[in-house]
């Protein structure tokens, strides 16, 4: 079939098999294999056929590292025959769409791919490898969609300039002109290499605040702020995507109101920063006013610059001390600001709740005073030391728990799953760990602060993503007591083989330089932290304690839940920790627009002979939702509920449930279809006590909607007597109660 | 029939026993929906438009000539019409927000013209396109007919009165919001699907958002009054609308031969198919208001299922439109969330 086809007749029939998912899932596939045969060809017209000849063709085009050439060069045949026939037979379309998008080298000129899917998976393997036998090693689990690094590293492994990092925290600029202006120019330098980027803005003075040189007074943090949103926007990440930042401040900055309005569309423009993400970093003092419905009171980091560097009890009787003097330059009623923070939450789904204590208090980082975390990352699961000449690092990738099921078809939906295989996963975690590592070397760094931190803590993030397809193929509701059970059980797992395999390079390659400055080094592991959680294993944690001891650890951190947005769509799996949005949607990227559908749904309903044309205009009408349709059985309803739809306190709990286990954050998205600002100072509330580090987005619906136009209407027009019940009776319809 | 009924001439202004407490819940929640012009990121589209094909940008040009007077006439006509007749203040609340809502409308579309049309003359050539572009100008004509339908009259005395004024109520919601700008869409989001004009295709999404809403509160008004005043939407009427349909389908189709061609070469948006697309919305159109469907034909753009579904951006690549403003309540700590 695909050999008589013509391009425009095959781009045709990609479009229709796309548009038609919905009706079948498999017709995804048949897109994809389609658009494999389309890159193939265009390859091919370059003269690639093997993956040695796609290196051969990148490194002609000033593309790859003359090093990896000679690799490879080296190595052609044994490397050319890892890769099998049919191999590209794994992704769904919107997953090798998005490869072929992005992530395919191309030429500089002509812009035609030089690699196939493969080949990219291949070379990204090399890129990272020292043997072939690593190079195999790695490249198995990316072809099998198990494991896959972070984006800067699939776009920029073995590159000239592998700037390989996902996330970069930067120290609040000290309270002067000159630093200010200096991290600026990081931010720059960063960006433009794909990193994602994290800056407090604690330290810098706020408004009315008086500048002795000049004898004037400040005009606060907000017009620095634009400056930095200006300079985000102007810096695009390698041409590959926008250039995006978080800025972190702490609820005690005199000027944090303005800043809760950075994002606000109404108002004065010159005020707000459009770009720019926006996070709150929270002491316990704050959350504890707020309980006690108490005063909060805000300074000038200037006048009171002793409060960023503390956490816990000494920033707790520095912030008292603070106050009895007087020294702060107004009062609020505590819930008065945490409500303006609810509410920034609800309208702009930024201002992410990020806790200061718990971040320090459990981290392996801050044993020593100096050593502090004063801010997350741009995706709230790093959470890192910083300073003035120490910009945090991490490097990240994540394993694709769907593809660890045991039994069955490993999550295709349409056989049943048994459970994990949890020896398959810890090797998984074994090869991911040993890669992320060998990344902080081969790392190109923009700035020699990130170097220079990054080499002497070498920190990694190893993630998951595809929890929700093991709970769907494992019939297990988000909100089951087993859920929570299997989802901290997963985390043990992963964090048991994370800490295995960084003493093991520990005894091979040394402890990290600053491995005497942890708190592993006096013999604390993370989940000691949690005296209440009880782990699966007590047994492998005491012999790796007693291991730990003797060979120390290779990296400072291991584990954080980043939100795998882009690797979760190659890999065909749902993000990270997350429940599905809903059984219906489409995926909005910078290569178009997608319409995805719940497989395991489908597969259940076809089962029963349930996929119908009535039921899926039925789900579509209902946004996705399944809750109302009648000829779907409650088991079903149950199990395949949309996140707007389960107990947000079930996300919650489960988060907490796997913190023990997760050294640094989670991007834990919440869902709530209409906030209120009552529910929402619960729910933040319940998330602090529950022990959580971060939280990221707050995720809400539209006030209103498009018409829909491809869905039968159904009793559009209002029965006349209907219409008469409203007139009668307007303010109650007691007839509809 | 002493009951006081929405289209009686006259001012109401008491809100409060509320007569129509579903106008004034759409005007709620068309505020929540806020957005602003400068949310949207135009520029982003200049690479596209760089890498089109002749016959692409042209197409695109035309399209965004329409967009220059579209929502001008639409709000034109509300304040000539619409305002003067609706007579109930929860209403007119609601017709005020919309008319906000044009105006963005209006902006955005300078906003795009002025960003995608650098050049001065071929900028002021656009937005002249209602004087000297044919497809256009038709359309607008059969705009400007249906505003003048009314002859300018301030009172609704009459049942043939207020029959006037329902096939203008059901010409600019059914035929130029529900249909021209139901079809300018489709153009967008074709563009859209194959990863193009993302920045258009933001603020269309917003548009488009607005004008369902628009069409929808019009249609209630039409249910309203035709529950009142059963026997006013005769067959007469009926037939009237049908056939102001089909002018507007033919004007429609005029419009998409002169952007598309009438041959094949720009894949699956053509004339042909564009033309099965809207006699598709228009027998939606004319279920909605309860007529029997005209033309049977079915959707041909699967692409615009696009449309019908949740969105879910990946947050580094597009601004998140799914904000509501207006949030409530006050703290508390131990609600069920």
């Amino acid at each position: 079939m695909t050999t008589v086809m013509t391009p425009a007749r095959r781009r045709a029939a990609i479009e229709e098999a796309a548009a038609r998912v919905l009706i079948d899932p498999e017709n995804s596939r048949v897109a994809a294999r389609l658009l494999a045969d389309e890159i193939a060809e265009e390859a091919a017209a370059g003269g690639v056929r093997e993956f040695s000849e796609s290196v051969a063709a990148t490194h002609a085009a000033g593309l790859v590292q003359d090093g990896l050439a000679a690799f490879v060069a080296e190595h052609a045949a044994a490397l050319d025959a890892l890769i099998a026939p049919g191999a590209d037979d794994v992704f769904e379309y919107f997953g090798l769409r998005t490869v072929y998008d992005r992530y395919l080298l191309r030429h500089p000129v002509t812009r035609k791919v030089l690699e196939r899917p493969q080949h990219f998976f291949l070379r990204v393997a090399c890129g990272l490898a020292g043997t072939v036998a690593e190079a195999e090693e790695l490249y198995r689990l990316m072809a099998g969609l198990s494991y896959l690094p972070s984006s800067p590293t699939l776009f920029n492994a073995g590159a000239r300039r592998p700037q390989l990092s996902s996330c970069f925290l930067l120290d609040s600029p000290r309270d002067e002109l000159e630093s200010i202006y200096e991290r600026y120019g990081q931010v720059a330098r960063l960006s433009k290499y794909a990193g994602g980027i994290g800056i407090s803005w604690t330290r810098v003075r706020s408004r009315g605040s008086l500048i002795r040189g000049t004898n004037g007074h400040s005009n606060g943090i907000v017009p620095w702020l634009r400056t930095l949103d200006a300079s985000v926007a102007a810096v695009n990440q390698g041409g590959r995507r926008k250039g995006a930042a978080c800025v972190y401040l702490e609820p005690w900055h005199a000027d944090v109101e303005e800043f809760l309005e950075l994002r606000d569309n109404t108002g004065e423009d010159a005020r707000r920063t459009h770009n720019l993400n926006l996070a709150n970093w929270i002491p316990d003092e704050f959350m504890r006013r707020v309980e006690e419905d108490g005063v909060w009171s805000l300074f000038d980091p200037k006048e009171v610059p002793e409060l960023t560097d503390l956490w816990g009890a000494e920033f707790d009787a520095a912030y008292r001390a603070a106050e009895a003097a007087g020294r702060y330059t107004g009062q609020v009623r505590a819930r008065a600001l945490y409500g303006r923070m609810m509410r920034t939450l609800a309208q702009t789904g930024n201002g992410w709740m990020t806790f200061k204590d718990a971040a320090n208090r459990t981290s392996n980082q801050t044993a020593l005073p100096a050593n502090v975390i004063h801010l997350s990352n741009l995706c709230t699961e790093i959470l890192e030391v910083t300073g003035d000449t120490e910009t945090a690092v991490c490097n990240l990738g994540s394993v694709n728990l769907a593809a660890h099921l045991s039994g069955g078809d490993g999550g295709d939906g349409d056989g049943e799953a048994a459970g994990m295989d949890w020896a398959r996963l810890r090797r998984t975690v074994r090869t991911a760990v040993r890669v992320l590592d060998r990344t902080i070397d081969l790392g190109y760094y923009p700035t020699p602060e990130a170097e220079r931190a990054n080499r002497k803590w070498r920190p990694v993030g190893l993630g998951v993503m595809g929890l929700a397809d093991v709970f769907f193929a494992l019939r297990l509701p988000f909100d089951s007591p087993r859920a929570r059970e299997l989802s901290a059980r997963i985390a043990e797992e992963v964090a048991l083989a994370a800490y295995g395999a960084s003493a093991e390079l520990a005894e091979e390659l040394g402890a990290h330089p600053a491995y005497p400055d942890t708190r592993a080094a006096a013999g604390v592991l993370h989940p000691d932290h949690y005296p209440d959680a009880v782990p699966a294993h007590p047994a492998e944690w005491a012999a790796l304690r007693a291991r730990v001891a003797v060979t120390g650890l290779r990296n400072s951190l291991l584990v954080a839940i980043a939100p795998t947005a882009t690797i979760a769509s190659i890999a065909g799996c749902y993000e990270c920790i997350e429940p599905q949005v809903s059984n219906v949607f489409k995926r909005e990227t910078l290569s178009g627009e997608f319409l995805q559908v719940n497989r395991y749904l489908v597969a259940d309903l076809k089962a029963r002979g349930r996929w119908t044309g009535e039921v899926r205009d039925a789900i579509k009408r209902a946004d996705g939702s399944v809750q109302d349709i009648a000829e779907i059985p409650g088991e079903l309803r149950t199990l395949y509920r949309t996140a707007w739809e389960l107990p947000q306190k079930a996300l919650i709990d489960l988060a907490a449930a796997r913190q023990p286990y997760i050294d640094q954050g989670q991007a834990l998205n919440l869902f709530m279809a209409s906030p209120t600002i009552g529910k929402l100072s619960s729910m933040y509330a319940y998330a602090w006590r529950a022990g959580l580090k971060t939280t990221y987005y707050l995720r809400s619906r539209p006030a209103t909607r498009i018409a829909q136009t491809t869905v039968s209407p159904v009793a559009e027009v209002l029965p006349a007597d209907a219409v008469a019940c409203s007139l009668e009776n307007p303010e109650i319809c007691e007839a509809c109660q | 029939m002493n009951e006081p009924m929405l289209l009686d001439p006259g001012m109401d202004l008491t809100l409060r026993p509320m007569r129509y407490p579903d106008f004034y819940e759409r005007y709620r929640a068309a505020i929540r929906n806020t957005w602003t012009v400068e949310e949207v990121d135009l520029h982003s589209d200049l690479a596209d438009l760089a890498r089109m094909s002749d016959r692409e940008r042209h197409l695109i040009n035309r399209l965004v000539a329409f967009f220059a007077t579209g929502d001008s006439i639409v709000a034109n006509n509300l304040v000539l019409n619409l305002y003067q007749h609706v007579n109930a203040p929860e209403a007119r609340l609601y017709l005020s927000r919309q008319l906000f809502e044009e105006a963005v409308h209006v902006q955005f579309y300078l906003t795009l013209l002025d960003t995608y049309l650098p050049d001065h003359d071929e900028r002021a050539r656009a937005f002249a396109a209602v004087e000297h572009i044919p497809s256009i100008r038709a359309k607008a004509e059969f705009c400007f007919r249906w505003i003048d339908s009314l002859g300018g009259l301030r009172r609704l005395e009459t049942r043939e009165d207020r029959r006037a004024f329902l096939l203008n109520l059901i010409c600019f919601a059914a035929c130029i919001e529900g249909l021209f700008f139901y079809g300018a869409f489709a153009y967008v989001y074709w563009f859209r699907s194959r990863g193009l004009l993302g920045g258009l295709a933001t603020g269309t999404n917003w548009v488009f958002r607005d004008e369902s809403m628009h069409m929808e509160f019009a249609f209630s008004v039409v249910d309203t009054v035709r529950a009142e005043e059963p026997g006013l939407f005769d067959d007469e009427l009926g037939a009237q609308v049908v056939t102001m349909m089909e002018e507007a389908v033919a004007a429609e189709l005029a419009f998409a031969l002169d952007l598309c061609g009438d041959g094949d070469d720009l894949g699956r948006m053509s004339a042909a198919r564009m033309r099965l697309y809207l006699e598709y919305v228009a027998d939606r159109r004319l279920a909605r208001l309860g007529l029997p469907t005209r033309y049977g034909s079915a959707n041909p753009f699967a692409f615009m299922e696009l449309q019908d579904v949740q969105e879910l951006a990946n947050f580094f690549e597009r601004r998140v439109s799914a904000y509501q403003v207006g949030v409530v309540g006050d703290v508390t700590l131990d609600e069920a969330f």
